[in-house]
């Protein structure tokens, strides 16, 4: 009788290895994919996912990696740091992934990438904020996307050298992120010899900041610099500017050219004069054209947007498409999905070519988005998900 | 100095007008729902829908605001207050009415986006108004009307003084034949139709932002708590003070203060008058 159950359990055990091999299970290589499509910040998360979809079903067309298809493992954490601790788990001991990438938000990250780098998964990191990349204790997490203090530099760089501008009024929310980028902010300027002439922080709800921009004004800004992610701050600034009829131009966060802002403007010229940190990659050039490989990369999302405009910031599509892109290139030329294998690829990654950049990383440093890279655009110049240079 | 003044005054009035909220559902429940903000928040979005996406007249915006907003409030009532009040009498409402707003909070994010979105001008005015814009004195006139028109309901109408009956005893007021569950029923609906006009007339100052209820849900209760449960005079001054008070803590000391003010300005009075500046403490003689 033993025997008998014991012959049974053989060919049963058998036969289920043969129908998961026929039905692919066991030939995929999984990437968990923690993006907040819903809530907060979602807009950003469903352009990446435009990318991150797209290149998986690009690899898996032309054969998938080393012979196996990508499983793509998406997880809708909805922006709450609660839920991506959850799916991190989730993924990394029940789904046993390969590679995760996310999450999107730096506050969420703040969460997981302690856990993946516990369980030794290779995780690339689209959070912005500083804290998010250590060699030593996360090392197989690696950065696609800028750091803040890129973004920081980069505005405060156009404001002192190209506008030529001293007197800076920085403006931030009282988040998290807001708190700590006005704090970097400060220091940069510190460096290049500059004190703000005022500087606050703010509710991010405030409904109005007419206080703050005459503050600003009788402070004597000649510039005025917004450190938030949220919008409707962001138009709110604008909006007490153009109301007090002042001309000072507004430089800072990339959410300032935002296609939302546009619709919460009093008037449409409110957006003038206003210049945000940006991406080479997604800039026009003077003869009106996108980089090449940015421009085949709209063609490809373009009729999976519906034909028409993009209406959605295209570097968060290109950052999507490049995080798979990376792990295919990892896992090919390691030969394998081997953490260990996967951390020295990257590591001696120099000049890795993306859509959203070429990535360089290196043992000592895991942040891979490059300074060339990045630049200043016209806010209101958007077109196709893109802008134009701003003034130089 | 005086736009602090302003810009406070009027944000402090749309927190009375949701501390107004929850009087009229307090005073036939006992209730402190949840979602006293979001339906100021529905009143906000569906009129800003009605009129810049399906291009109605501001007067049809309105009149969706308010419906939206008493339906609301309806449904709150039956899926949120009466069968927890009919089974326990634990504040279970707590978490049954804080699962309808995150619920319908949610669903408007999914549906309406989770970015604000502008409130239409509803009278034409330039811009460069000032401290005369609509954005300032809409919500500051509303919240006035609805408190003098709450204060001639209670005083002047048969329905009003039933609701006054059922707030001072509602076992008494059963006694002699008032339907408790219909009165109930009609104060939440009144709540939720009050919310959605007060939501509609801040449309310009708040924008139309799924994320509004909350906030408005806590600052209302700061205001109820500060004037007084049940005062509707107490909410006007409650509201009015924690909006002044947040505007200049945010004009001397910086955004950062603001909220740690707020609560604290909350915890100094239920210290020093636990009742709130206008409420009455009830004893009971046994």
């Amino acid at each position: 009788m033993k025997c008998k159950f014991k012959k049974l359990g053989t060919v049963l055990s058998l036969s289920i290895s043969l129908l998961a091999t026929q039905n692919g299970f066991a030939d995929t290589l999984k990437i968990g994919w923690l993006s907040s499509l819903t809530g907060p910040l979602s807009s950003a998360a469903i352009a990446e996912n435009q990318g991150v979809e797209l290149a998986v079903e690009e690899i898996n067309k032309s054969g998938g990696i080393l012979g196996k298809q990508i499983e793509l493992l998406t997880r809708d954490t909805a922006g709450d740091p609660t839920k991506a601790v959850n799916f991190a788990k989730q993924l990394a001991f029940t789904d046993k992934v390969q590679f995760v990438i996310g999450p999107v938000n730096s506050g969420e990250g703040l969460a997981t990438v302690p856990i993946l780098a516990s369980a030794g998964i290779p995780n690339i990191v689209i959070g912005s904020l500083d804290e998010l990349i250590d060699p030593v204790k996360y090392p197989k997490a690696f950065r696609m996307i800028n750091t803040n203090r890129q973004w920081i530099s980069t505005a405060n760089d156009y404001a002192l050298k190209v506008l030529k501008k001293s007197k800076v009024a920085i403006i931030a929310d009282t988040s998290g992120y807001g708190t700590s980028s006005a704090k970097s902010a400060t220091e940069l300027l510190d460096k290049a010899g500059i004190k703000p002439v005022y500087s606050v922080l703010v509710d991010p709800n405030k409904t109005d900041l007419s206080d703050e921009m005459n503050k600003a004004r009788a402070a004597g800004a000649d510039i005025v610099m917004p450190w938030s992610a949220a919008t409707g701050l962001l138009a709110r600034v604008l909006n007490a500017r153009g109301d007090m009829g002042w001309s000072v131009p507004v430089v800072g966060h990339p959410a300032l050219m935002a296609a939302q802002i546009r619709k919460l403007l009093n008037k449409p010229e409110y957006w003038d004069n206003t210049y945000a940190a940006g991406y080479m990659s997604t800039t026009y050039m003077s003869d009106g054209k996108l980089p090449a490989p940015t421009q085949a990369l709209v063609n490809k999302v373009r009729p999976k947007l519906g034909g028409g405009e993009i209406d959605i910031l295209f570097w968060w599509v290109a950052l999507g498409y490049d995080a798979v892109k990376a792990i295919e290139y990892a896992s090919k030329t390691a030969g394998s999905t081997d953490p260990a294998a996967i951390q020295k690829v990257l590591e001696g990654s120099k000049e890795f070519k993306g859509v959203y950049a070429n990535y360089s990383w290196s043992p000592t440093e895991h942040n891979g988005f490059p300074d060339s890279n990045m630049t200043v655009n016209s806010a209101n110049t958007f077109k196709d998900g893109s802008f134009k240079l701003a003034p130089h | 100095m005086l736009n602090v003044f302003v810009a406070g005054l009027a944000i402090g009035m749309v927190f009375a007008a949701v501390a107004l909220m929850y009087n009229v559902m307090y005073s036939t429940s006992k209730v402190l729902s949840v979602t006293t903000g979001h339906l100021s928040m529905l009143g906000g979005v569906f009129g800003a829908y009605a009129i810049s996406i399906l291009h109605l007249h501001w007067s049809i915006g309105l009149l969706a605001a308010v419906l939206v907003g008493a339906a609301f409030g309806w449904i709150t009532e039956l899926l949120g207050v009466r069968r927890i009040l009919a089974k326990s009498d634990e504040h279970l409402w707590l978490l049954s009415t804080l699962a309808l707003a995150t619920i319908v909070q949610q669903l408007i994010g999914l549906w309406w986006g989770t970015e604000p979105k502008p409130f239409p001008r509803l009278i034409a005015q330039d811009f460069n108004a000032g401290l005369l814009d609509q954005k300032f004195w809409l919500p500051i006139i509303i919240t006035l009307l609805m408190a003098l028109g709450l204060e001639l309901f209670y005083k002047r109408t048969m329905y009003g003084k039933v609701f006054m009956a059922m707030s001072e005893d509602p076992f008494a007021a059963r006694a002699r034949g008032i339907s408790t569950d219909q009165i109930r029923q009609m104060s939440y609906l009144l709540s939720g139709a009050l919310g959605g006009l007060a939501g509609f007339a801040a449309g310009q100052l708040t924008f139309a932002y799924f994320a509004l209820g909350l906030t408005l849900t806590l600052n209302g209760f700061i205001a109820l708590a500060v004037g007084g449960l049940g005062s509707n005079i107490g909410a006007l001054i409650g509201g009015v003070a924690l909006g002044l008070l947040n505007a200049f803590v945010s004009h001397w000391f910086g955004g950062e203060y603001q909220q740690t003010m707020a609560v604290g300005l909350l915890l100094t009075v239920l210290l020093v008058k636990p009742e709130g500046l206008l409420g009455s403490r009830k004893l009971r003689p046994v």
